[in-house]
């Protein structure tokens, strides 16, 4: 009887070590991989931001460059055109081609939203590994567009300067691609949630090409990110990211 | 020389006509002058009075660090706060003409209705001090102050009216914490203001203390103390001395009087513009003064003449000429100076109210000014424009004086 029992238990227990290894990714695996994807060292995209708000709809293309913490975002629309934006680290520049001007963005004017749209210039400054920012706990799972996904709740890590104090990711199981991210504040609030609507496979990699942006503290406003073209890891021409380069 | 200066005085009395529109002249200047001087005074009296009233208080007791901050990056850090605690308070409070102190937490936010967002001064204030140290009190058009643990803000009306919002709604504001992090506020609107200081019309969302320490993270510290005094004028003594003491509590701490902020050395600033305006009205005053001298001059050239023909000297002519001009100078002097007092007594009585007679609130273009202007007294605006009047009389008509008494008597007699 005594040895039933124990064998019991052992199977008990194997069975439940069998299903957590086979089936079960940490929170951390799952974000690592999730990085691997859509973190890049150096990347070069031409994209197109839409911009709606109740019925307005504002068509903005821009070229973009970025290597590491530095990144560049030349506006390509004609009503737009020669404006550029410089990050170098912490810090923003602006240069706007008519009025041959040149601005620093800093402080709280990088709350606001990029020429009008849901995304807030803090949103494109962070270009850490989210792994390096936030403390995942797998929370769930759910399908997103009839993709499974595991649902991750982030809280920001000690000590990491972050704007959104928690965010809760959805993360294809399969492709490991973010699908759905929404951000809170400190005090719970839901601020934004994004959308991506489209991803594909890019030099063997899959990651996100088109998204819409939410600013959930405004009715009837929303931003439509599309990716039309992206290469990793290209040739960036030495001083593209000096404040030289914006005039 | 008693001879010469009864001869002027008798000059002054023979000439009456002229004497008496000089004169008016000169009244009209001077009294032009002393009005003016009058409500620029009044004005920059109501502007110190709108900021001390409404934003920057007697004093404040703030960390060097965040001080300079605010000055030279105009962001509002919330680093380097201090704890107003119970031995800061004591210090405070035994300063001599100490009237009431109230601490205030101030940052940035952005204030969203729900459709749009504006960017904001918001400021985390203790109701019962604040009401002691600012002059917010009948200001409110709706509503009401809040009570301190409420979520309850207090903005002005015109802000509220942009971002159309009334008393009852609620408003969110979207801010930095302390370590960066987004976090909202939610607060219900309690009162609406509207008072003589833009920036608080138009600027500002006031809440409870704890409200905004809590959200933005700060435990218990606020960006600075307001002292009001019971006079402004010590405010730079008061500051010297509280701070000797308040460094032994906190080394960092330091106290600036009102005069030290920027808003007033900006009221300063328009100092240059009002001397220009005093030229202009003063230019004015002298060429009438010298016109009047040189064509008297020229009219009395037969007089001169005979004064000279029998047997005055040149500088006897001069003298003559001089104490004359002289003599109109200080009646039209004596004459604005009493029209001025007497304007200006009624201007500091009475006030007059540009807003309605632009039929506009004039606050809207910024002016911090609402309801009526009263004059002030500047005595010493008195006496310096009496100066000038009766120097320029004497000075114009030196040359003139000269000119005429050079020439040959023969000549000037039947210079017809």
């Amino acid at each position: 009887m005594k040895k039933r029992v124990c064998l019991f238990v052992c199977a008990i227990l194997i069975s439940i070590f069998a299903t957590v290894a086979l089936s079960a990714l940490t929170a951390e695996e799952i974000i690592k991989r999730r990085d691997a994807n859509e973190y890049f060292a150096t990347a070069q995209v031409e994209a197109e931001m839409v911009i709606i708000n109740g019925n307005r709809r504002i068509v903005k293309t821009m070229t973009s460059f970025a290597q590491g913490d530095n990144g560049l975002v030349v506006f390509t629309n004609p009503r737009d055109r020669g404006t550029k934006f410089l990050k170098r680290g912490d810090d923003l520049w602006m240069f706007f081609p008519e009025a041959e001007d040149l601005v620093k963005i800093s402080g709280h004017m990088l709350n606001q939203g990029i020429m009008g749209s849901d995304f807030s210039y803090q949103d494109v400054m962070e270009s850490n590994k989210l792994i390096d920012l936030y403390n995942f706990e797998l929370i769930g799972e759910e399908e997103i567009n009839g993709r499974p996904c595991y649902i991750l709740e982030g809280t920001a890590a000690e000590g990491k300067e972050v704007s959104y104090y928690r965010r809760k990711s959805w993360v294809d199981k399969v492709r490991f691609v973010g699908l759905k991210e929404e951000f809170y504040a400190r005090s719970g609030r839901l601020l934004k949630v994004m959308n991506v609507t489209k991803v594909a496979e890019v030099d063997g990699r899959w990651y996100p090409v088109e998204s819409v942006m939410e600013d959930k503290l405004r009715r009837n406003t929303r931003t439509e990110f599309i990716i039309k073209a992206i290469e990793f890891n290209p040739q960036i021409p030495a001083g593209t990211f000096t404040l030289e380069n914006l005039r | 020389m008693l001879f010469l200066t009864r001869l002027a005085l008798k000059n002054l009395a023979r000439h009456r006509n002229r004497t008496v529109i000089t004169s008016i002249i000169i009244a009209f200047a001077v009294l032009m002058y002393i009005l003016y001087d009058s409500l620029i005074g009044g004005m920059s009296e109501m502007s110190y009075a709108t900021i001390i009233d409404y934003e920057a208080g007697h004093l404040q007791v703030v960390t060097e660090e965040y001080w300079q901050a605010e000055k030279e990056e105009e962001e509002l850090p919330l680093e380097h706060l201090l704890t107003f605690d119970d031995r800061l308070q004591k210090e405070i409070r035994q300063l001599e003409g100490f009237l009431a102190a109230a601490p205030e937490l101030n940052f940035l936010a952005r204030l969203n209705n729900g459709v749009d967002e504006l960017p904001v001064l918001g400021k985390g204030i203790d109701p019962e001090a604040f009401g002691s140290v600012f002059a917010m009190q009948n200001q409110f058009v709706e509503g009401s102050m809040f009570a301190p643990g409420e979520s309850r803000a207090v903005m002005g009306k015109r802000l509220a009216d942009l971002m159309e919002l009334g008393v009852g709604d609620y408003i969110t504001l979207l801010v930095k914490d302390k370590e960066g992090t987004f976090n909202t506020i939610e607060a219900e609107i309690a009162g609406l203001v509207h008072t003589s200081n833009p920036n608080v019309n138009q600027n500002i969302v006031y809440l409870p203390l704890a409200l905004a320490g809590k959200g933005l993270n700060v435990d218990e510290q606020v960006s600075k103390v307001i002292i009001r005094l019971e006079n402004k004028e010590t405010a730079a003594k008061s500051a010297a001395g509280l701070e000797s003491r308040v460094k032994k509590i906190d080394n960092r701490l330091a106290v600036y009087p009102w005069h030290e902020l920027e808003a007033i050395t900006f009221i300063d600033a328009a100092e240059l513009e009002k001397q220009v305006i005093f030229a202009i009205i003063l230019l004015i005053g002298a060429i009438a003064i010298i016109n009047t001298v040189i064509l008297a001059a020229l009219e009395r050239m037969g007089e001169i003449g005979m004064m000279k023909a029998l047997g005055l000297q040149n500088k006897e002519v001069v003298f003559t000429f001089v104490l004359e001009s002289t003599g109109i100078g200080i009646i039209g002097g004596i004459a604005g100076i009493l029209l001025g007092t007497v304007s200006v007594a009624l201007l500091a009585k009475f006030g007059v109210d540009f807003g309605a007679m632009a039929g506009m609130d004039i606050t809207t273009f910024g002016l911090p000014i609402i309801g009526k202007i009263y004059g002030v007294w500047n005595p010493a605006g008195f006496v310096r424009v009496f100066s000038f009047v009766v120097l320029t009389s004497l000075l114009a008509s030196i040359l003139p004086a000269y000119w005429a008494a050079d020439k040959d008597p023969v000549k000037t007699i039947y210079h017809r």
